[in-house]
């Protein structure tokens, strides 16, 4: 019971960081874009262009601030581990959420 | 809040003592803190960590960050052929890599507030290619080089970035340079004197401040090159 409580709230978590990312990113593009889970955020097919991915990397880790953890997008760690962070909005959520484990 | 590398010494120093006269907060950040007249942060420019520790204390306390004055530096006068591999290393690491990352790291600090004024340190021996200086003058061209993309990187963030070159100037890194040596590399600058600590100052507070408004991407001699 413990473990399915724990897995819920882990899940919980992760749908949480998820509306966190696609929060921040309708906030830097004045709500223009509607971001979907699997949107990339690098590459041909970007929907946000490098000046408007640093705001959003920026506001990410002041939301981290807020919730009392460290986000940290220049790490060696976190720009390799599986390609990119950058990928998609997912692939930026679950590092955001990975962090926010870490630090606990 | 101006944030100046290289600030126990040398023209860092002189810059930094500068700013303090003229009212501005400064944080200095170099290997060695001791002694000086201002607040100051013990960090070796190359250790990206170490940089990026700071980075992230100054973020927490909320630092209103405007400047950022890359004037760590150090200097070797030798051919290339007689230049030992860890002295090109050092070299290399300090001027150059340790430049990149204090604006990589100290940029995102002003980048929020949309705001900010960035001076990385080079040296006139980049456009007179002088002799005995090949080493140096590679690492500092690689300072103008990142210095003039980064400008375009940053200019969508309203921070300006740039280089100021000095020549020669009597400080601690002239030490062991004859004076016939500065006499010769004086004599090709544009105005042939020797400049003072002070003109770098003045220079420095012109591009931090708002009437270098339109300036961003430039190399600045001191002297003319």
């Amino acid at each position: 019971m413990t473990h399915v409580a724990g897995l819920i709230l882990l899940i919980m978590n992760l749908e949480e960081s998820k509306s966190i990312v696609r929060a921040c990113i309708s906030e830097i593009t004045d709500g223009e874009v509607d971001p979907t889970d699997d949107m990339n955020l690098i590459g041909k097919e970007a929907s946000l262009d490098s000046m408007k991915l640093v705001e959003l990397c920026l506001a990410l880790e002041d939301k981290a601030g807020d919730l009392d953890f460290e986000f940290d997008w220049t790490s060696e760690a976190a720009m390799s581990r599986s390609r990119s962070l950058f990928r998609t909005v997912n692939s930026l959520a679950e590092e955001f959420h990975a962090q926010s484990q870490s630090k606990e | 809040m101006i944030l100046i590398t290289g600030a126990s010494r040398g023209l860092g120093r002189a810059v930094a003592e500068r700013l303090v006269e003229s009212g501005e907060d400064v944080l200095g950040i170099s290997r060695e803190t001791e002694g000086l007249p201002f607040e100051a942060v013990a960090c070796d420019v190359s250790d990206y960590n170490a940089v990026k520790k700071i980075a992230q204390d100054l973020r927490k306390q909320k630092k209103e960050i405007t400047g950022v004055i890359n004037a760590a530096g150090i200097a070797s006068m030798n051919l290339a052929v007689t230049t030992p591999p860890s002295m090109t290393q050092k070299l290399i690491q300090t001027n150059l890599v340790g430049t990149i990352h204090c604006c990589q790291l100290f940029a995102p600090l002003m980048i929020r507030r949309k705001v900010g004024s960035i001076i990385n340190f080079s040296t006139i021996a980049v456009a007179l290619g002088l002799k005995g200086e090949s080493i140096y003058a590679a690492s500092k061209a690689g300072v103008e080089g990142f210095s003039r993309a980064f400008a375009r990187e940053m200019a969508d963030f309203y921070i300006r970035v740039n280089c100021v070159a000095p020549g020669p100037i009597k400080t601690d890194l002239l030490k062991g340079v004859s004076d016939e040596q500065i006499e010769a590399i004086v004599s090709q600058q544009v105005m042939p004197k020797i400049f003072q600590p002070g003109d770098v100052c003045d220079l420095c507070e012109f591009l931090l401040s708002p009437q270098s408004k339109s300036v961003s991407g430039q190399v600045l001699h001191v002297g003319g090159a």
